[in-house]
Formats: C-alpha cells, structure tokens, sequence
C-alpha cells in the first residue's frame, strides 16, 4: 500500500502540473491531434460512409498513444535527467508505481486531445457528433486507458534495459496509429497483417472505443473487446514488475543512476 | 551495535571505449574498505576528488552493490535488505540537481512525504516545520526553477528529514553554499547531531569536519589511510610546524626542489590567481624559512609565516605522502 498507491497518486499529480507546462506534451496533445483530425475530416468529408465520431475518437487516441509511447520510453530517462532517478529509487517508494503514476498522469491529460478533437469536428466542421452507447463508451475508454497505461509500464523498463532499441520505441508512434486502427479500419490492411493488429493492446482499445461510439459493438463481442483489454493490461504490469527488478539491480551493479 | 559496517568492501567499476575493438578497463573505487559508525555518531569522511568517499556513501544508501565484501546499516545488509534500510536513512548529495524545477519547494517536499509514507495528516505541518528549519518558508510557493544554489542545498536537506530517518548521509551539503548559508547549514547538522541522528558527512572543507565530527576517516584511491578522532588526527603532525610562503611565479621546478629537502615532510600549493601560497609541514619550525627561502631563490616571495599544524595539514601529510 505505502509503497504503491500513495506514489501512484502522488506522482500522478505532480506530473499533472508537469504536463502542462510541457510544450513538447502540449503538442503531443493538442496540435497533433488537430492536424490530424482536421485532415481527416477535410479529406473523407464527402464519402458517403463518413462517420465524425470515429475520427474525433481516432484522433483522440493517436494523443493518447503519442503520451504513453513518449512518456512511457522516457519515464525513467528524465528522472535520471532532473537528477532525481536516485532519489527515487533510493526511497521506499515502487518504481513501478511512480513510472505507472507518470503514464496515469500522462493519460488522464491526453484525453484532453479527444475532447479537444471534439471541438474541431462540431464546431470548425459543424458536425454533429454524439455517442450512440455512452455507458459501454465510459466503461471502454476506462478500460482502454488503462490497457494503453500499462503498455506504457511496460515499455518503460524495456527501453532502459535495451537502451539501442528503447530508442527505436519512438518509431513506433505512427505505425501504431495505423496497425491499431485509430483511423482507418484494419480491413484496409493485407489480411496476412492482421495478427500484428491483434497482439497490440491499443488496437483493442480503439475496437472498443469506436465499437461503443457508433454503436456498432455491444453483448458478447463488447465483453469479449473488454476481456481483451483486462488480459493485455495485467499482462503487461506482470511482465513489468520482473524488468523493473532487474533495471534496478543492473542499475545499482553498474552504477548508472547518476548521470555523473 | 554499531549503525553503519563496511566490512572489507570492495568496488570496482567496469567502463569501456572503441566500437569495434572495444577496450576494457576496471577502475577500483574502493579498495579493502574497512570502518564502522557508531549509533549518533557524525562520522566525516575526507580525502581528495575520486578518493571513493561518495561511491561509500552511495553504497551505504543502497545505490551500489559492493563488488566484494558486505555493508550493513542498522543492522541490514545493503544488498539484500533494502526495503528495511530505504525508510531508515535520508540522503543528500551535494549540487543543485535532484529536484523537480517546474514546480514549488512545497511541492517538492510533499511528493517525498508521499515517496516516504510520512502520515498523510502530518505532511502539511511536517513540511511547515522543515521549511522553517531551512529558512525557505517565505519561497516555498515559488518554483525551484527560481531558487538560488545555497536554496535548493537547503531544500535537498529539509527533502531528506521528512521523514525523521535515524541515519543520515551527507554528501559535501555545503558545496557551493556562501559563508553564512553555510554556517547556518552546520548549525543544523550539529543540532541533528544532538537529537541523536547517526551522520555520515563528506567534506572538502577541513574546518567542517574539525568542528563537527566525532570522528574522521581519512581514504585515499579507495584505501582508508587514517581513522580517528580530529584531535588524533592533529597529533599525527603535532610535532611538525607549517611554514606558509607566499610566492610569485613558483612552478613546478622549485616545489620538487623543495619536496627533495630532507627535513620537508610534504608541500601543498593553493594557487591564487597570480600568487600562489605553499604549506611546507616541517619539523624545523622557523629554522627551515632561511633554507627553504634559499630554494626558491629568484621568486619574488609575500608574506612568510610559520604556524602550528591542522586538521588540514594532518589530511594532507596523509594524502600527500601517498602521492
């Protein structure tokens, strides 16, 4: 408890203030998903299929998944840039926790892009744009965020065990917008190429998310996306746990907390 | 019991450079570490830049594994044992770095509150208190980014007592500090020293250790080289005298000549933009200035005084005898 919840908590709001004065978040968060969403808007604006919730939602989670990929990958790196990796990992505190307090900071704030995204479609294009399921929506965007967090803790000791391809993790950004289906259904994509889709967690949490807007998802299949969703968040913290471990003891045998 | 035990530590660091024809190389930063802390007691711990006072510190706090050896403190082993050592000890590492600058002092102090699970309805009046303690409670609702060196050693330090540890490490927390800030800094220490608090202190400044420690260690490229109170530090010289001369112009030339000398036990020079002040320990006294004088013939010499031995002259009779 006193090792987990409270840092959890206390860190994600100490990195809510930190957030909003990040220019760098301010972009992940506000003017990409604008671009985005404004593009997409502009092009499919005359096809007949043309849904607006499902890119307000697509444009959301391309913000939401830029927070978590880039928080995620640097969520230890900058505790060592501020000089304060030793002090947390020195204290009593889970590492794990303040790392998942981050990525839960970082979440909450970029949902601030859906909402946003939102704005573009009803009032710059003047669509109307509603949620056909609000109450199975709620309950996936929860557990969407949750799922997509805790790839975020995952990713986070990966990139310092594997510093090469930790920074790689970056590229992942926009063929994730694209193998999770953010914004154009997967069906568009070889069918060979599917089975990447399914093995990511945020491809679930946009199934979810646009499954439950437009109304499209419901009963067995909606328990099924949740299920999903449930299974790829616990697996990720389990698998997690073990790497943060091993982070710290390398950590500690090399002596690379400090930068000096 | 004694708090702290460094029992034949060892710990040697692997680095490497190239690409393809990678060289390897094993710097030894603790050599055959030997000492313990009594319970209470301010313990300093000297020697000169990359002696391993600070990888021994940061041993001792559970941020390094020995290579060989063992370490305990209150009785934990520091490699096994660091969930009943971490919310014991407190830590401050000398420098600015180590906050979060975005946000406010008070900030700062109430998110390691949460790290340290101080009790949640005392973390307001708990960080009150420390920040009186420190002298901040005027900037507590500014941003870090804002304060100036000797505020943010100040914060490290109320950071640290949050949670009223029993041990402490102190990795040179008056760095960089001015005069007064410093001497404030050193009132709290030896008030901390009266509650009772086992101190581990680091210093460059020997006068700090002199005033505050119980006792002193003194390592050298990992060795201890000297160990006990300053008082039996100081009589490690007592029977040598300190000839200062004031030079201009000494190089490297004149300070072997004057290291060759039969009856110079050790030479330190502190250079002073163009003038540079030798410390020549002696057991002459004042009958060594003439010859001593004739050596650096050709200077042209300031002030020359003769003076009794330090704490300073003792660590440097140690540490220059090793050079």
């Amino acid at each position: 408890m006193k090792r987990w919840v409270r840092p959890f908590f206390a860190t994600a709001r100490l990195w809510l203030r930190f957030m909003a004065t990040d220019r760098f978040m301010l972009f992940c968060v506000f003017f990409q998903p604008f671009f985005i969403a404004v593009t997409v808007m502009y092009m499919l604006r005359h096809q007949p299929s043309f849904d607006p919730v499902y890119v307000v939602v697509g444009s959301g989670l391309t913000g939401i998944w830029s927070v978590v990929l880039f928080d995620g990958t640097w969520a230890v790196q900058s505790e060592r840039g501020y000089g304060t990796l030793e002090l947390v990992v020195g204290s009593p505190a889970s590492m794990a926790a303040i790392v998942a307090g981050k990525l839960a900071a970082g979440v909450v704030f970029s949902l601030t892009s859906m909402a946003f995204c939102y704005g573009i479609g009803a009032w710059l294009f003047g669509y109307e744009i509603a949620v056909r399921e609000p109450a199975p929506f709620l309950v996936a965007l929860v557990l969407a965020i949750v799922s997509l967090g805790a790839m975020g803790v995952l990713l986070a000791p990966l990139a310092i065990l594997a510093r090469a391809i930790g920074r790689f993790f970056t590229i992942l950004e926009h063929p994730v917008y694209i193998f999770g289906g953010f914004l154009f259904p997967i069906l568009l994509l070889p069918g060979w190429l599917h089975p990447v889709s399914y093995a990511l967690p945020p491809y679930w949490a946009a199934v979810a998310l646009h499954g439950t807007s437009s109304g499209d998802l419901g009963g067995v299949e909606l328990l099924g996306v949740c299920a999903a969703l449930i299974g790829s968040s616990v697996a990720c913290i389990l698998l997690a746990l073990p790497f943060f471990r091993l982070v710290e003891r390398r950590a500690r045998v090399d002596g690379s907390l400090a930068l000096t | 019991m004694p708090a702290i035990v460094l029992d034949h530590v060892r710990r040697v660091f692997h680095t490497s450079t190239g690409l393809i024809r990678r060289k390897h190389k094993d710097v030894i930063a603790l050599d055959d570490l030997s000492l313990d802390v009594g319970d209470g007691e301010l313990f300093g711990l000297l020697g000169p830049n990359g002696a391993g006072k600070t990888t021994t510190i940061k041993i001792l706090t559970t941020l390094l594994i020995p290579t060989a050896g063992r370490a305990s403190v209150l009785g934990h082993d520091v490699v096994r044992e660091t969930g009943e050592i971490r919310p014991r000890i407190g830590f401050v590492f000398g420098g600015e770095r180590g906050l979060y600058y975005r946000v406010t002092g008070r900030d700062n102090l109430e998110y390691f509150a949460e790290l340290y699970a101080v009790e949640p309805r005392r973390i307001r009046a708990r960080v009150d208190e420390l920040l009186a303690l420190v002298g901040l409670t005027d900037r507590a609702n500014e941003k870090v980014e804002g304060y100036s060196r000797g505020m943010k050693q100040r914060l490290h330090l109320a950071r640290t007592l949050l949670h009223n540890p029993p041990v402490l490490f102190l990795d040179e927390p008056t760095i960089g500090l001015d005069p007064i800030g410093a001497r404030e800094l050193r009132e709290t220490i030896e008030r901390l020293h009266e509650e009772g608090k086992t101190i581990v202190l680091t210093t460059h400044y020997m006068f700090e250790a002199d005033a505050l420690c119980d006792r002193i260690g003194i390592i050298n490229e990992g060795k201890l080289v000297a160990l006990g109170t300053p008082g039996e530090l100081k009589r490690l010289v007592s029977e040598k005298s300190v000839v200062e001369i004031e030079t201009f112009g000494a190089g490297d030339a004149q300070l072997t000549r004057l290291r060759a000398l039969d009856f110079v036990a050790s030479v330190a020079v502190e250079r002073r933009e163009l003038r540079q002040l030798l410390r020549v320990q002696t057991e002459l006294g004042e009958r060594a200035v003439p010859r001593l004088v004739a050596v650096l013939d050709g200077l042209e010499l300031g002030r020359v005084a003769v003076r009794e031995a330090t704490l300073e002259d003792a660590y440097v009779h140690l540490v220059g005898r090793l050079e």
